[in-house]
């Protein structure tokens, strides 16, 4: 069963460009935007399951230089 | 001119009083109904609804709008605003609340022409005040490249000389000049440096301690010319 999830990245570097290419080079990251507002990017996630997703958000992308948190939503329907 | 004030809170309404006092014509937009009556009786001209709705801000005027000041604490709504107002032909000032977003949208926010964080100015001010003494940093222009006024003093070893052979380090440059008791005004090359006269130099930070000791001379600390 496939699993998809949205995850808000909130950063505390100007240098997106670099974070949003190591995020997107995570295996399971679909897509990556950076966005305007309070959160700083967008991650869309499609993995085999809700554990993946919690490794992706917590070790993957949290793992990051430049990271200061992130928001994890899994897709209902 | 004519300007839009998104916000009508400490930022927004601070920006419409000093537009409104340089001759400007200037109508705020604030969605809080308190605020927005606050600033009804404080004599601006005020619309109350989201500054982030295309037609509260075409009844604001936005198509005869020079410029629109996207000033909430809402950056959302401040983009929003801006990349209606761009569309509108308008010039574009967002405010950010965190520093480090400034390259982010310099870069990715293409509708919005100039970033403001209004806390950064906050800590210029806060750190002159602290600091006291005869420097005092204006702006911070660029990441290394800082405006301070200088207020000449008894021991400047410069003091006597005209601003022609004041010889500055070649990485900074006077920008205006002012007796003790006048305004500033545009540097002329016989204006003599008095103790109490002022000059504005703008000047890269790896210089602007030799500008110090230079203009003024004393033993302050370093600190007092470093950015905010």
């Amino acid at each position: 069963m496939a699993v998809t999830a949205y995850v808000l990245v909130k950063s505390n570097t100007g240098e997106a460009d670099r974070v949003k290419e190591s995020i997107e080079a995570i295996d399971g990251v679909v897509d990556a935007h950076i966005v305007a507002g309070d959160v700083d990017f967008i991650v869309k996630l499609s993995v085999e399951s809700p554990a993946h997703v919690k490794d992706i958000a917590a070790s993957g992308i949290l793992g990051i230089e430049g990271v200061e948190d992130t928001q994890t939503y899994i897709a209902m329907g | 001119m004519r300007f839009i004030v998104i916000g009508g809170g400490r930022v927004g309404l601070r920006t419409a009083r000093v537009l409104t006092e340089e001759g400007h014509e200037v109508t705020i937009v604030e969605r809080d109904a308190t605020k927005a009556n606050h600033a009804s009786s404080a004599g601006f001209r005020v619309i109350e609804g989201d500054g982030s709705r295309e037609d509260v801000l075409t009844e604001a005027g936005v198509d005869e709008a020079d410029a629109v000041g996207a000033l909430t604490g809402d950056l959302n709504a401040n983009f929003a605003a801006c990349l209606i107002a761009k569309h509108h032909g308008c010039w574009t000032v967002m405010r950010i609340d965190e520093d480090y977003r400034e390259e982010i949208y310099q870069q990715y926010a293409t509708e919005v022409d100039e970033i403001v964080y209004p806390e950064r100015l906050g800590a210029i001010g806060a750190k002159n005040a602290l600091l006291g003494g005869s420097i005092r940093a204006i702006a911070d222009v660029a990441q290394n490249i800082q405006i301070i006024l200088v207020t000449v003093t008894e021991e400047s070893p410069m003091r006597g000389y005209s601003l022609s052979e004041v010889a500055l380090p070649s990485d900074s440059r006077v920008l205006a000049f002012g007796k003790a008791d006048e305004p500033l005004g545009i540097p002329l090359q016989d204006d003599s440096l008095e103790a109490g006269d002022r000059v504005a130099v703008i000047a890269d930070f790896d210089v602007l301690d030799e500008v110090r000791q230079l203009l003024v001379g004393t033993t302050e600390p370093i600190a007092a010319a470093g950015g905010a």
